[in-house]
């Protein structure tokens, strides 16, 4: 059993959400702007493609840099040729609407997105489980469409981009955990669109110029949202709540745990409500996904620099299918321990995402 | 079961910017043209195996005098997964000195192209490339198949 924990699927323009929106927000899709609704989008393009170019032909694809592709190619290319038993469908373009400085236009684009990822992929496609898309930047709309469609068997968890106004153990985010929680959906953090639209820059030191820059340090926005939900005692306030990070490496997540949990010893006072070291939360509530896996020349540092977190029982296996920067299953593995690869092939997520056994691990 | 040499009609090698794919002792390999010159690789990015040649043919972005510039037209091909760029030439990464595309001898024969197993271009170099007036052959939008 394999299951894959970020595969992308967008829709092709947000012309294809029409059907799914009320009027007036159609029409607001419509009429916006030049030609329609523009969503925020990189000021910082990859100089050679964001998706693998054996997928699609660049010349007769749209201009957009987002992807589009067919449930077809995703079979073929993918969920067959690697023999995927699970694949966990995070957004592409649609991570945009929690960035959007509209909170109830962002709403309104959430739930007819997830409703069209409802029809057209997830009820088509029965390997697939969906993430809800929902507006981070409007908490309480977004605990809405959690109930609404989280009790539902084809989504698996609550997707939240990287970038957002303020991290996400703020107390504002509260009735988002809650309803999480009520449900037992998993949440994961994914970079995407740090530094654009209500987002602060990607790092404090300002705008970086270059592509390169940008994807060295798109996980800045995951890692403030790691620490604000340790420090906030999410885990301990809403019971049963767990946390993916996704897209963000291993590596950098050491580091500042080892940070904060220094700090938490001298700062404690500040977070009382942080009953242990706040790494002692993350072996219990948290997992990573593995693309895209470190690569040092000496496989053995990655190793050694990952230990801390305890891999074999954190990671999850994932292939940011089809992006540029794609990772295929049996290479990730090959790269780890033999006695870690069924946890991080299938056992981990199933067991993170409640996911159906449906196959020997 | 195929052969240990490809063989096609020089009418057929790729133009510049293009690549044609043949078979050679099982293994699929993409003939490039560079400044006239036929190269053969094997469709195999050494990387993480990607096939190679789904890729794209590219002119190199260099940095130049005063901010960038251009090298050899057509000279390199990116790899379609992670778009790691190799010299068609020599199957030498750009950006990891241990990485290398094998490559296949190619020769001309009359009117046909010849590509030869890797072990004879492992072994003489020299012959793994072969100059052509650039003839007028249609281009193939992707890669093309002779096998």
């Amino acid at each position: 059993m394999l299951v894959d924990c970020d595969i992308h699927i967008g829709y092709e323009t947000l012309a294809d959400l029409l059907p799914y929106l009320d009027p007036p927000t159609r029409e607001l899709v419509i009429h916006s702007g030049s030609n329609g609704l523009v969503m925020p989008s990189y000021p910082w393009n990859h100089p050679t493609g964001w998706v693998r170019h054996d997928l699609y032909d660049r010349h007769e694809s749209h201009e957009s840099n987002f992807t589009y592709l067919s449930l077809e190619v995703l079979r073929e290319r993918h969920l067959d040729a690697y023999d995927v038993t699970l694949g966990i469908v995070e957004p592409d373009e649609a991570a945009a609407f929690s960035i959007l400085p509209n909170a109830q236009l962002a709403a309104r684009l959430c739930s007819a997105y997830n409703d069209w990822l409802l029809e057209r992929w997830l009820q088509e496609e029965p390997r697939l489980r969906g993430m809800l898309v929902v507006p981070a930047q409007y908490p309480e709309a977004a605990a809405r469409e959690i109930r609404r469609l989280g009790g539902r068997d084809e989504f698996v968890g609550v997707f939240l981009p990287g970038a957002a106004r303020i991290p996400y153990g703020n107390p504002t985010y509260d009735p988002l955990w809650a309803a999480a929680s009520e449900l037992g959906l998993p949440v994961a953090v994914h970079t995407h669109y740090e530094g654009v639209g209500i987002a602060p820059p990607i790092t404090a030191a300002g705008m970086p110029d270059y592509y390169a820059e940008y994807h060295t340090l798109c996980g800045s926005g995951m890692y403030g949202h790691f620490v604000s939900i340790l420090c906030h005692g999410i885990f301990a306030r809403f019971p049963g709540t767990r946390l993916a990070m996704v897209e963000g490496g291993l590596v950098p997540f050491v580091g500042f745990l080892w940070r904060l949990d220094a700090n938490w010893k001298a700062c404690r006072s500040e977070i009382p409500w942080c009953k242990r070291r706040p790494s002692d939360y993350v072996w219990e509530h948290v997992r990573f996904a593995t693309q895209p896996l470190e690569s040092p020349d000496d496989p053995a540092q990655l190793l050694a620099a990952i230990e801390f977190l305890r891999p074999s029982e954190t990671l999850m296996y994932a292939s940011d299918f089809p992006h540029w920067d794609f990772d295929e299953p049996e290479q990730t593995l090959r790269q780890l321990p033999a006695e870690w690869r069924d946890n991080v092939r299938a056992r981990n997520a199933t067991d993170f995402f409640h996911l159906p056994l449906l196959a020997p691990v | 079961m195929s052969g240990r040499e490809a063989r096609l009609l020089l009418t057929e090698a790729p133009d510049e910017g293009r690549v044609v794919l043949v078979e050679v002792a099982g293994h699929e390999v993409g003939l490039f043209r560079v400044d006239g010159t036929l190269h053969a690789l094997a469709n195999r990015c050494p990387h993480r195996g990607a096939p190679l040649c789904a890729g794209s043919v590219a002119t190199p972005i260099e940095a130049g005098d005063n901010g960038l510039r251009l090298g050899q037209p057509h000279s390199i091909v990116r790899c379609p997964w992670h778009k790691w760029e190799f010299e068609i030439a020599t199957g030498r990464s750009l950006v990891d000195d241990r990485l290398r595309v094998k490559r296949y001898a190619v020769r001309v024969e009359g009117d046909e192209v010849v590509v030869g197993n890797r072990d004879t271009a492992a072994a003489a170099p020299s012959t793994s490339q072969t100059s052509l007036r650039h003839d007028a052959a249609d281009g193939h939008r992707t890669a093309s198949r002779h096998v």
